[in-house]
């Protein structure tokens, strides 16, 4: 730095002071109100970030569930209950004892007849 | 650094650090709102809760003044551009433009050198300020500036020309 810089310098910073006069606010009072400025902002993206997550969810709720489907709700032990089946045509196989073709029908034959033709 | 001081989301800043510079920030924060004090004590107040969220991070690689002045310098910037959008809004309107938080308070126009720094391009502006009243190195100036230490440099040399051809003028030479 020249001479003439170190001049420069000195009859700016007083040019400057005159113009910056006056106190310096007191750092702890910024201080406090950045902090308070802080926590405000930190509600809000508190809230803001709820609402997002919450809208996101009920949208997906809405995309997810079917709508026009009534929901139905499963017994518990009616679902446990139900360990087998058996199609309801089973009770006619021989190995339930009812064979439908065990008894032949007995047939009365008529010998007798009336206007010329058997009855 | 004292441990206990230590901001949170800023692990390389501390409390006290930065109420040793206080008074530096705020005389650039005044630079920066064209010395209206309250708008200063807003951006000052602004650019602590940048540090308190983590928003601005300082990772050392710069002396801590040089960061803060380059927070308050970007928060004034887009303060101005705000403000300006505004005016363009409501003159594209065709409203009244007359709005007292947007004219600039004049400093003490008696101080024939400080309206000659005044009358300079902005960046030269910045840089003389910079250098010579707030105790910068020209690399952090430029670092402050966003501009690169080429570029300050140059803006450095501009500025003492026209600052020196323009005092001469007036009667208060500088000479080499």
């Amino acid at each position: 730095m020249t001479d003439s810089d170190t001049a420069l310098r000195a009859a700016l910073r007083d040019a400057q002071a005159s113009v910056e006069d006056g106190d310096v606010p007191q750092f702890d009072r910024v201080w406090a109100a950045a902090n308070a400025r802080t926590r405000v902002l930190r509600r809000q993206r508190r809230v803001v970030v709820g609402s997002v997550a919450a809208a996101v969810a009920a949208i997906a709720f809405g995309l997810l569930v079917p709508r026009g489907v009534e929901l139905q709700f499963i017994d518990a032990d009616e679902l446990l209950g139900t360990t087998s089946w058996t199609a309801p045509s089973d009770g006619l196989l021989p190995n339930h004892q009812f064979d439908i073709y065990q008894e032949i029908p007995v047939l009365i034959e008529s010998t007798e007849t009336y206007g010329g033709t058997l009855l | 650094m004292r441990e206990s001081d230590v901001l949170d989301k800023n692990p390389h800043v501390s409390r006290s650090a930065l109420e040793a510079i206080h008074g530096q920030v705020f005389g650039w924060a005044l630079s920066r709102s064209d010395y209206d004090r309250a708008v200063a004590e807003d951006l000052m107040q602004q650019a602590y809760v940048e540090l308190l969220t983590g928003k601005a991070r300082f990772d050392n690689k710069s002396s801590l003044k040089t960061f803060v002045f380059s927070v308050v310098q970007n928060l004034a910037r887009s303060r101005y551009r705000r403000i300006a959008s505004r005016l363009r809004l409501v003159q594209a309107a065709g409203m009244s433009t007359v709005d007292d938080a947007v004219q600039p308070i004049e400093p003490n126009e008696n101080a024939a050198l400080w309206k000659a720094v005044q009358e300079l391009p902005e960046r030269q502006r910045d840089i003389v300020e910079l250098v010579f009243c707030r105790d910068m190195t020209i690399e952090a100036a430029a670092g402050v500036m966003g501009v690169t230490v080429g570029t300050g440099r140059a803006h450095y040399d501009r500025a003492k020309k026209t600052l020196k051809i323009k005092l001469t003028r007036i009667g208060a030479g500088f000479d080499d």
